[in-house]
């Protein structure tokens, strides 16, 4: 009767198994490099400033330059007094952290990581959620993170969590606009709104040499973008949601691991951030002139390979963009101060905002001259 | 008198205003930085402090866990005046004086505890002993325990000499080594 079962609806049930490997293997490789990043950016900031960083935690006396730290917070953060405020409201307060954690686990569902590997005669198409518009469906669910913020401020009854709450959600929905309206520019140079058909496209050379990367098509909105998703992203220099001399933050009245959720989100917005960066701008799981087929090179030469080495290089690629733009956020994110918070709004609406809408109308112009 | 100091600062120019060049110029030292340090791990400044032991400056190696000396004979050479208790603006020294039984002229710490959970390493002990027989040189720097009760340094764990002590000259150890070669004599 199983096999029966099996026979009958082998393709839907090798769809569930094969999303349901691909979820559980990217969500334990997302977490996992969460935790290392949470080393990374003390120890990347250490570096910039001539200290040698966290060191200590060590299993048996071996510390390994740190690498038990991401697990000694962790067990620090669950063994903490879990505190919720006499006043608060304890659902929503209870509810928050999962409105900041869940849209942007939710979101590398749309992210391909690769093109595809044949497994036995199947076709498995590396990303989650294969959808036409995921584009709009990733804009959609960073939307949603807002309502974190929010409802972590309100609930705590606190005014000052409120007040961080506030400015958390006018800089969210401002950069919001501008983090949309840089991305049209890629849909009307691609054509298509789906992230897989978007990394494809950008296969395509440029002037017979160049990697057709949307950098190259877009360099004006890249740096929005870039802009627009570390405010998106709450961190410095946008980090006004949270200041430890004014108001704190809206997660003022979280502790012990509701308050290691918001910080997890944070830095998995991160991880999120550099990998729409490269899906978007550098191409994604593209390596440079490497095909289906292997390397051909714009000189003529060519380098054939094996179909699982050329599908491992382009995700191997495609991690090794992500780490990059993971460090050049932590990077940027030790380098500049923060603005006020009337200059973060001024810089949203009177800078980026026109820039993004110039850049649709010289994209427009421009493609419509080629025609 | 007030001193004004006036600052001048240059309006910023239009390249500045667009910022993203000095953006781009705060990255390129933070980076240097980070590259320079990632690359030279050995070149960084940092002192993996208690295991990489670094050379005190100058006089704060009078400034270190205090010691007790000890005579030649291995008595303390503290004789329990209470000059350092008194003197001791944290009142962290706690003695309690007892008397050779051979030498009534001369008493001796039975007790003698500094609680260096409350020392503020004032060096006032050393100024006020009359005996020259407290010192803070050892140039080990005490702290970093996992109990409070093991900041409590006890008469055993004071006494100590450095090498080339028990120094033979100076009056007070002449003195009484003289005393007590002599019987105890009233």
């Amino acid at each position: 009767m199983i096999a029966q079962f099996y026979q009958a609806h082998s393709d839907i049930l090798l769809f569930a198994g094969a999303a349901a490997v691909k979820v559980l293997v990217l969500l334990n490789v997302i977490m996992g490099f969460t935790a290392l990043l949470t080393l990374a950016e003390r120890k990347v900031s250490a570096l910039m400033q001539d200290r040698i960083g966290p060191n200590r935690a060590s299993v048996f006396g071996f510390a390994f330059d740190g690498l038990f730290h991401p697990v000694a917070d962790g067990i620090k953060m669950l063994v903490k007094e879990d505190f919720v405020p006499a006043k608060a409201e304890k659902l929503l307060f209870t509810l928050a952290p999962f409105f900041a954690l869940v849209p942007v686990l939710a979101l590398f569902a749309f992210i391909p990581f690769g093109d595809y590997v044949m497994v036995f005669g199947y076709q498995l198409d590396l990303q989650i959620a294969q959808m036409p518009l995921s584009l709009f469906f990733v804009l959609a669910f960073s939307g949603l993170a807002i309502y974190g913020v929010f409802l972590g401020g309100w609930a705590s009854k606190n005014n000052f969590a409120l007040l961080g709450a506030m400015r958390g959600v006018a800089q969210m929905v401002s950069y919001e606009v501008v983090l949309g309206l840089t991305l049209v520019g890629l849909m009307m140079i691609f054509g298509t709104a789906g992230l897989q058909d978007m990394v494809r496209a950008q296969g395509r050379l440029l002037f017979g040499f160049l990697p057709g990367w949307g950098v190259f098509y877009q360099p004006v909105a890249f740096v929005l973008f870039l802009t627009a998703a570390i405010a998106e992203n709450k961190r410095t220099p946008f980090d006004l949601v949270e200041g430890e001399s004014e108001i704190i933050g809206y997660f003022m009245e979280y502790s012990s691991m509701r308050f290691g959720a918001f910080m997890f989100a944070e830095f998995i917005e991160i991880i999120l951030v550099s990998m729409l960066a490269t899906t978007l701008f550098f191409g994604g799981w593209q390596v440079p002139w490497l095909y289906d087929t292997g390397f051909i090179f714009p000189w003529g030469s060519t380098l054939p390979l094996n179909h699982y080495l050329v599908a491992a290089l382009q995700t191997g690629a495609f991690a090794a963009k992500t780490v990059f733009f993971s460090w050049f956020l932590l990077v940027v994110r030790w380098t500049l101060p923060r603005f006020r918070f009337d200059q973060l709004m001024a810089l949203c609406w009177k800078v980026l905002l026109p820039l993004a809408l110039l850049n649709i109308l010289v994209t427009g112009a421009v493609l419509t001259a080629l025609k | 008198m007030i001193s004004v100091k006036k600052v001048d600062n240059k309006p910023l120019g239009p390249l500045e205003r667009i910022y993203l060049l000095e953006v781009a110029r705060g990255l390129a030292v933070t980076m240097r930085h980070f590259f320079a340090n990632f690359f030279n791990r050995k070149g960084m400044p940092t002192i993996q402090f208690p295991e990489q032991p670094s050379p005190l400056p100058g006089n704060a190696n009078l400034r270190t866990r205090h010691r007790l000396k000890i005579r030649a004979d291995g008595s303390p050479k503290c004789v329990a005046c209470f000059m350092c208790q008194t003197a001791c603006p944290a009142y962290c020294i706690h003695i309690e004086a007892a008397e050779y039984p051979e030498n009534p002229a001369e008493k001796y710490p039975a007790v003698f505890d500094i609680d260096l959970s409350r020392c503020v390493v004032c060096g006032m002990c050393v100024e006020a002993c009359p005996e020259d027989a407290i010192a803070m040189d050892t140039r080990e720097l005490p702290g970093g325990v996992e109990a409070r009760s093991e900041l409590l340094l006890v008469k055993s764990a004071l006494l100590r000499n450095l090498p080339g002590e028990p120094s033979l000259k100076g009056a007070a150890n002449r003195l009484a080594n003289e005393y007590l070669k002599a019987g105890g004599e009233k």
